[in-house]
């Protein structure tokens, strides 16, 4: 079977799986649960054997191979072919055995040893720590590296664990929400899985009635309820209420979910034709239809001023925007429309919950004597300081906000942000950052300007931290306790995918070396051996960033920009 | 600002008390140098911590803006102490005068760095443009290359060598590395002026399309014009503590040698 087709989507230049033969496709094809679609309903441009030519690849794993970890970030989904699986079940494996980086602040005297253990050569590896056992191995797949578990019996006596059975899908909601996965998910036995990215599964989730059935329900039973009640105005449902608004919420998806490959190319454009560009969510003047809420993504939120836009705030996940709208149309007002657009930054992820459920369950609830609670739920105070403050705002007032949209720096929790009026350019920020990391700072102090502000070159810990998408040992990957992105450069093995996939390039790739300052090399290619490396906040480091704490004229902060405005801190 | 005024607060109610202090020891006839001396000893050791702080970056401390803003405050204290300490402005016989030449040299440096960390950030900002001190002779080369390819290009393209032979008569002096050092400290717009100049008067000689040359050729002259005030203007930013810390070093070290003569003559 050959699959060529004069319109193909232009990703198929570069399967997924570049080793899925016509022999692999026609066997997909006879399993039963792919076997149940209906390929007549594909168009010829995207035939379903086509998506599984280009948009899926075969992998094997051995027992104990780790498919994907908690909290890992991945955009594709799996099906069991052969073998089982086994999904660790609440509280989960703690984060050694999965590889990951255990952060533990250092004590006094750890910190005090840094006087003397510091190496003049950068990037220095005790060279024992990569000859010992790590808990890596090459996969059937030219490649591919698997991070494995060492006693599956001793796991399976400790934790509790659930089998996938063969047939089984599973990582969906974390592959088209954007969101983390909830579990980790090893081979049990050998096994053998259909990875399907997050295209595929969208083109079959579009054409076919029964996977959307599937994956929505899926959806609606494990995520939305536990999403809803972790909103403000709903928190006071009990869970018959609640599984009714669940009922009647719409999912809704806009624009690109790969929206970090065309950042570089949206630079380029105008700023106001790129916000003509974004899919609209809602639109100023139009009929309020529900409440939005935001579940995964940016959205931005701007007025009409003049021939464009201003961008008043925008919201990210567990936003929500149209409350205030409803219930005044609720109350009885006329002529009640939406004061703002709200449109899709990159990729956004909508639930809208119906007017007349928002209306039985919100309103009724705000209207029986606790209207003191309709001011405070409505929206978030953050939010609502901003809608009635910025509002009819100078455009100058409003120009650092745009730019940070523009710049897609809302998606960093912690943007490293220098005021250059104060900045005496001394590098002590750099210096301070390469004594606490192997003598080489994990970022630079140089980016994007906009007027006095300059946010540098340093990992952003992003809300959307695309960087962690396709990391194949898990190697990068977000703390618990305090959702900082940290590599583990144990299980780093220099892939450079995150560094590539890092639309704001703050991941840079080093060559480490030995205690004597050689580099340390490859023994079957003989090339410097990579590790990946970024800013961690100083995760270890007792007093907090170093940066921060070195800067002599408190020019440096690190922050998020929803909650900042000039003048505000620094 | 408010910590500020908590700390010039803090330091003058120490100076007072310790005036206070001398002032009742001399009534009583007694010897107040030790008291002033004292504590201008703990103010200078506390000054010079500062230093170490800033090294020891993984140490669980105050913020260093905290502790510049001490550092600042305290070097005012130092000198007020000493003058309480001397007794004069200017004290007698050699070796203590070139303590007072050390010590003053210190803290007018202090007081210059402090002055120019107060106006000069700003000054960059206005620049427009952001250069990594250590980057700027590799960004002045690359202008260089540039600016020489340009005019290459041009001699080539439109067959006339007047552009190629004004540059080398003027622009390739400024191309060479950064100029005008004094205007650009001051803030002068000298450079400005000397490159407008150069591009004006050629102007008249060229034809379109060498105008079209001439137009590129100033923008990155004007490029290189900037980046030469980032380097003078970082340049003494980052100079003035190769000032400071070697006084406040000798400073040091002299206040030892005080310690020492005091203990064998004095006591």
């Amino acid at each position: 079977m050959s699959i060529t087709t004069p319109s193909r989507p232009p990703r198929w230049d570069q399967p997924f799986g570049s080793d899925i033969t016509d022999a692999d496709v026609d066997r997909l094809l006879s399993i039963p649960e792919i076997g149940a679609i209906e390929r007549d309903i594909f168009p010829s441009h995207m035939p379903l054997a086509g998506i599984l030519r280009n948009d899926s690849r075969i992998i094997h794993y051995k027992a104990g191979d780790i498919v994907f970890r908690e909290g890992d970030y991945g955009n594709s989904v799996f099906l069991i072919l052969e073998g089982s699986l086994r999904v660790v079940l609440a509280p989960g494996l703690p984060g050694g055995i999965l590889g990951r980086r255990e952060i533990q602040k250092n004590n006094f005297w750890q910190t005090l040893k840094q006087l003397w253990t510091q190496h003049k050569t950068p990037e220095v590896r005790g060279t024992q720590r990569y000859t010992q056992e790590a808990p890596l191995r090459k996969a059937v797949e030219p490649g591919e590296t698997h991070v494995f578990l060492q006693d599956i019996p001793a796991i399976l006596d400790s934790y509790r664990t659930a089998v996938l059975e063969k047939g089984t899908l599973f990582g969906e909601l974390s592959a088209l929400g954007r969101t983390p996965r909830a579990a980790t998910v090893f081979a049990g036995t050998g096994a053998e899985l259909l990875e399907i990215r997050w295209q595929g599964l969208r083109e079959i989730r579009k054409y076919d009635q029964g996977w959307r059935r599937r994956i929505d329900q899926n959806y609606r039973k494990d995520a939305l309820n536990s999403h809803l009640l972790a909103t403000s105005i709903f928190s006071h449902l009990d869970v018959d209420d609640l599984q009714e608004v669940a009922d009647n919420t719409l999912f809704e998806t806009y624009g690109s979910f790969d929206w970090y490959l065309s950042y570089k190319k949206f630079q380029a454009q105008e700023s106001i034709k790129e916000v003509k560009d974004e899919p609209i969510i809602a639109q100023q003047g139009a009929y309020p239809d529900g409440i939005l809420m935001v579940r995964a993504g940016f959205a931005r939120v701007s007025i009409e001023r003049g021939h464009g836009r201003q961008t008043i705030t925008y919201l990210r996940a567990g936003d929500f925007y149209g409350a205030d709208e409803l219930y005044r149309k609720w109350k009885g007002e006329t002529n009640i429309s939406l004061k703002v657009s709200i449109t899709a930054i990159g990729y956004v992820d909508i639930l809208r919950a119906s007017t007349r459920i928002v209306e039985k369950h919100i309103f009724s609830y705000w209207d029986s004597g606790r209207g003191e609670i309709r001011k405070v739920k409505s929206v978030p105070s953050k939010m609502k300081r901003r809608m009635e403050d910025y509002f009819d705002q100078p455009l100058a007032d409003g120009a650092m906000q745009e730019w940070v949209v523009q710049e897609r720096f809302v998606n960093g929790t912690q943007a490293m942000l220098i005021n250059l009026d104060r900045c005496v350019r001394c590098d002590d920020c750099v210096r301070a950052c390469a004594a606490t990391h192997e003598g080489n700072p994990r970022f630079i102090r140089h980016g994007k300007r906009f007027q006095n502000w300059m946010v540098a070159n340093a990992c952003m810990h992003c809300a959307d931290p695309v960087c962690m998408i396709g990391c194949p040992t898990g190697a990068i990957h977000r703390s618990m306790p305090g959702g900082t992105v940290i590599i583990n450069d144990d299980t780093c093995i220099g892939c450079e995918t995150c560094a590539n996939s890092c639309p704001y390039s703050n991941i840079q790739m080093v060559s480490i070396r030995d205690e004597v300052g050689q580099s340390i090399l490859d023994p079957q290619n003989h090339k410097p051996i990579l590790k990946a490396t970024k800013c961690d906040l100083c995760a270890d480091q007792r007093a907090g960033p170093a940066c921060v704490l070195s800067c002599p004229t408190d020019a440096l902060k690190r922050v998020d920009f929803l909650q900042w405005r000039p003048g505000s801190e620094i | 600002m408010t910590k500020a005024w908590g700390y010039i607060i803090t330091a003058f109610i120490f100076f007072l008390l310790i005036w206070i202090w001398t002032l009742q020891i001399n009534n009583v006839l007694g010897y107040s140098a030790f008291i002033s001396g004292g504590a201008l000893l703990v103010t200078i050791a506390f000054l010079s911590l500062f230093n170490v702080r800033k090294r020891l970056s993984f140490l669980l401390s105050a913020p260093v803006h905290q502790w510049f803003l001490l550092h600042a405050v305290g070097g005012f204290l130092a000198l007020f102490l000493f003058w309480l300490h001397t007794g004069v402005f200017w004290p007698q016989g050699l070796y203590t005068q070139i303590l007072a030449v050390l010590f003053y040299g210190a803290t007018l440096s202090g007081i210059l760095g402090l002055i120019m960390e107060k106006i000069y950030p700003n000054f960059l900002t206005r620049i427009g443009l952001e250069c990594i001190y250590e980057r700027i002779p590799q960004e002045i080369a690359d202008l260089r290359n540039k600016a020489e390819c340009l005019i290459l290009e041009c001699t080539k393209e439109t067959d006339s060598d007047t552009l190629a032979q004004h540059y080398l008569e003027t622009l390739r002096w400024f191309f060479q590395r950064p100029r005008f050092f004094i205007n650009h400290i001051f803030g002068g717009q000298n450079a400005q002026h000397w490159v407008r100049q150069q591009c004006y008067i050629s102007e008249r000689f060229l034809n379109e399309k060498e105008r079209g040359y001439l137009d590129q050729l100033f923008i990155l002259a004007d490029t290189k014009r900037k980046i030469d005030c980032h380097y003078f203007v970082q340049t003494l930013l980052k100079g003035w503590l190769l000032v400071h810390v070697p006084l406040a070093v000798a400073v040091l070290a002299m206040v030892f040698w005080h310690l020492i003569v005091i203990q064998v003559f004095f006591l």
